[in-house]
């Protein structure tokens, strides 16, 4: 494990939030061009660790290391810029803009054409916005004709919910990320997009050359995609693994079933 | 059809009488009652009478809800209703106007000083009370009928003959302004305005009421296909483009010439107002911050303007000499004033970046009311002179032209700036930065989490619309020639977003209309300049009824108010059992998202 370079780790990572500990002590670390998914019960923390790795949450311990260094503290455009990008639990699109613009934002930390170049419209300003434009269709085209076309031009409100995804995800691919991390991407989708969005998830690592850390419930998906599957409870990792190893862990059984008898 | 409920007709007809009450103790009705509109019997007093029963009317014909659906209210049932709550307005106005006299109006006029007996006598048109009573009842019966029938009639006639009575008011409104335009154009205008009254003559209203309403006829049989075609016409051909620009240019340079002296400076005034506009649309309408205190910049321009290209303090002896100052040329002292805005903007832009919303409003609407205690206090004396202000700002005299004393030179001269004001602020608009501030504006968080620095981008807005904003007090410093600190109190910052909002959050078209409208119009009809304030609620109450997106609304935010509409039909149909249907193409909860639940 440790010949490849650890992309992301986490080391102690604790967060709460008045007495609930959201997450205490976690370690977990993600290896670059790794599939990795987080799994556990609701409430586990799976989306809190998100929000701390992007910024969103500051924690209260522990320490967050990206390529080597540490990005606790940071303002999330911060960390986006040096190259974690995510999707968010409930899809959280600009709706009023159009899908295009919605990829294009995605380019925006790649940018830098400022007020002057923008008023008098330089070459290089020029030249770099048709740059966006195609970078955002491009990862628009990664999920093939569901975004394109004449739909580039519509508000992203007029999607239907699995495209809003695929949006997000797609905003998500514009930024020029390193890491990617899918918060519940297959959630609310039926059983074929599903199937679609697991095949794409392994194109983001295969095709993309992107590392992926991926929140996922569906465990036929988890088991498609994973190479290393990471079981959180209560804010602490209780498994981590092969899916086969994780699976079959006792505790994460444990988790799982003491959730469903007690629902 | 629906019909009209008795219910509604009695609260309309008393919410009628009730503002004719109002209107008739604000004095608006004496103020107007011998401003001739047409002929000498239709006096805008008079119009005024049957006003409010024309708008309680109008309300109360409206489109009703039936087992779940929109349906209008049919042409005979439109007219009764109308006319009842014509009849209720003129027995409630009546009655008040009855019991004013047998109370006794000078007991009135101890509160209520615009209650006088010439208040009386013009009710009751010069029969006194009881006998002249009847009349006002049937002149608001009359107004009812018309709104009923503005609402319900046929649209291949109400349209037509609303726009030839509207265009008939506009034009005998504007009777010291369209002489003048005729008069300089060399055409002759005796026909269509009476020397005696002023006003239109019948066969000048008659003739403007055929050819409005001819044209509107024409207009909606042929005219919105021809307007589709001249569209298609000018986006296909980039010539066309360049073609309509030059000939916009043509017109605008022409206009003051045209127009002369008094629209002229109506038009410097409008423009001064157009620029604070575009200012403050960068900072509400593109970043979504919501700037109560617009007016610093504006103060901040114009007096800074004054200080550097050499102005003098009022004192009680004379003149003085500020503290600091500069002897620059106008067109250097602009660009430094700009600039200086700019750094002003980031130093209000900085203690409030962690504000959003009511709060953000409320801090702003502190940092203006600060700067204009500052322009006014005895602190600031020594640098701007304080409650005096100062005096002898250039008059940016170039090319011989006297910006101060010639309004039609002023209007060029403000033109320029709003040219390059529009420019920036569409080119920014259009750009990355533009992005930038939509998506801030629409998700500060996910904005953020995109990659989008979105302190860096409010402290730019607050810059940028600093900085436009203080070229519009750099403006105004250059037309008035002295500042005093009246000129810069919380009214400047109102009238601004008041412009914005009626024009169209976002939108640059929307900001001129908005200002030709709110400033323009005003300045037009000195009549109506002690009613301005109430115009202008009047105004922003009926924009936000009719049309909550503004006058020219931006496609973004027209989008989004339709959405909350959408997610309304939504629900009310889900009701109905057809959720389904309508859920997949209505933005949900999850799209529309609060900024603070991203879990």
């Amino acid at each position: 494990m440790s010949q490849t370079p650890r992309l992301l780790e986490l080391s102690g990572v604790a967060k709460h939030f008045g007495g609930l500990y959201a997450l205490s002590g976690l370690d977990l670390y993600v290896s670059e061009g790794e599939i990795v998914s987080v799994i556990g019960p609701n409430g586990a923390g799976k989306s809190t660790m998100f929000n701390v790795v992007t910024g969103l949450y500051e924690p209260d311990d522990g320490d967050v290391r990206f390529r080597g260094d540490s990005i606790v503290g940071l303002a999330p455009n911060r960390i986006t810029r040096l190259g974690i990008s995510r999707t968010f639990q409930t899809v959280h699109l600009f709706p009023n803009m159009t899908i295009l613009e919605n990829a294009m934002v995605g380019q925006h930390c790649r940018s830098r054409s400022g007020v002057l170049g923008s008023v008098i419209r330089l070459p290089s300003t020029r030249r770099e916005e048709d740059r966006i434009r195609t970078k955002a269709k491009e990862s628009l085209a990664f999920f093939g004709s569901r975004l394109a076309g004449y739909r580039q031009d519509q508000p992203a409100f007029a999607l239907s919910y699995a495209n809003r995804r695929r949006l997000e995800m797609a905003r998500a691919l514009a930024t020029d990320p390193v890491l990617v991390m899918l918060d519940e991407p297959t959630a609310g989708m039926n059983p074929s997009e599903t199937l679609e969005l697991r095949d794409h998830i392994v194109r983001m690592r295969d095709d993309l050359g992107l590392t992926v850390l991926v929140i996922e419930h569906d465990m036929r998906v988890v088991k498609g995609v994973s190479d290393r599957v990471i079981a959180l409870d209560y804010g602490r990792k209780i498994a981590e693994g092969t899916y086969e190893d994780v699976a079959n862990d006792p505790q994460v059984i444990e988790a799982y079933l003491g959730t469903k008898a007690a629902g | 059809m629906a019909r009209v409920p008795t219910a509604s007709i009695v609260r309309a007809g008393l919410v009628g009488g009730a503002v004719a009450i109002y209107v008739a103790l604000v004095g608006l009705y004496t103020r107007f009652a011998d401003l001739e509109l047409v002929g000498e019997q239709l006096t805008l007093g008079r119009v005024l009478i049957l006003a409010p029963a024309l708008v309680a009317s109008y309300a109360v014909t409206r489109p009703r809800i039936v087992g779940g659906e929109r349906k209008p209210v049919g042409f005979g049932g439109g007219l009764v209703g109308g006319t009842l709550t014509g009849a209720v307005t003129g027995t409630v106005f009546a009655s008040a106007v009855w019991f004013a006299d047998w109370f006794g109006i000078d007991r009135i006029r101890e509160i209520f000083v615009q209650a006088t007996e010439a208040l009386i006598l013009f009710l009751t048109f010069d029969k006194g009370v009881p006998a002249g009573l009847p009349y006002l009842i049937v002149l608001c019966v009359a107004g009812g009928a018309v709104g009923g029938f503005a609402r319900t009639a046929p649209a291949s006639i109400r349209t037509p003959a609303s726009v030839g009575v509207l265009a008939v008011l506009a034009l005998g409104l504007l009777q010291r302004i369209v002489p003048i335009i005729l008069f300089e154009l060399g055409i002759e205008a005796d026909w269509l305005y009476s020397p005696t009254t002023r006003g239109l003559t019948w066969r000048g209203a008659a003739g403007v009421f055929v050819v409005a309403a001819a044209a509107n006829v024409l207009w909606s049989r042929g005219g919105t296909r021809l307007g589709e075609h001249i569209r298609r016409t000018v986006e296909e051909a980039p010539a066309a483009k360049v073609g309509l620009l030059v000939a916009t240019l043509a017109v605008l340079s022409v206009l003051p010439l045209l127009l002369g002296t008094v629209i002229s400076e109506v038009l410097g005034q409008v423009m001064v107002y157009v620029l604070l506009g575009i200012g403050l649309n960068i900072v509400v309408g593109y970043a979504g911050l919501l700037d109560l205190g617009y007016v610093a910049f504006f103060a901040f321009g114009a007096y800074t303007t004054g200080l550097l290209t050499g102005a003098f303090l009022n004192t009680t002896t004379g003149a003085a000499e500020p503290a600091l100052s500069a002897d620059l040329s106008f067109y250097v002292a602009v660009w430094i004033v700009a600039l200086m805005a700019a750094g002003l903007g980031l130093l209000i832009g900085a203690p409030v970046l962690r504000l959003r919303g009511d709060y953000l409003a409320i801090v702003t609407l502190g940092l203006g009311e600060i700067v204009s205690i500052i322009t006014a206090s005895r602190w600031a004396q020594p640098l701007i002179g304080g409650p005096q202000g100062m005096r002898g700002v250039t008059n940016a005299e170039i090319f011989g032209l006297d910006f101060q004393k010639d309004p039609q030179a002023f209007y060029y001269l403000a033109l320029a700036f709003v040219l390059l004001a529009l420019f920036v602020s569409w080119r920014l608009g259009a750009s990355r930065i533009g992005r930038a501030w939509t998506a801030m504006r629409e998700d500060e968080q996910v904005a953020d989490a995109m990659g989008i620095s979105t302190i860096k981008y409010k402290l730019l807005a607050f810059a940028m619309g600093g900085s436009i904003g203080a070229l519009g007090g750099s403006l105004f410093a250059v037309n008035i020639g002295s500042l005093s600190p009246a000129s810069f109190g919380i009214l400047i910052s109102i009238t601004a977003l008041a412009v914005v909002i009626l024009g169209g959050i976002g939108s640059l078209p929307g900001v001129v209309v908005g200002a030709l409208v709110l400033i323009g119009l005003p300045g037009l009809l000195r009549e109506f300049e002690e009613y301005r304030l109430l115009i202008y609620g009047g105004a922003l109450v009926a924009i936000m009824i009719l049309r909550p997106q503004g006058l020219i609304p931006n496609v973004r935010r027209s989008r989004e108010l339709e959405e909350e509409e959408a997610t309304q039909d939504a629900w009310a149909k889900g009701a109905t059992g057809e959720a389904e249907a309508v859920a997949a193409v209505v933005p949900g909860g999850a799209l529309g998202g609060e900024p603070e639940d991203i879990e």
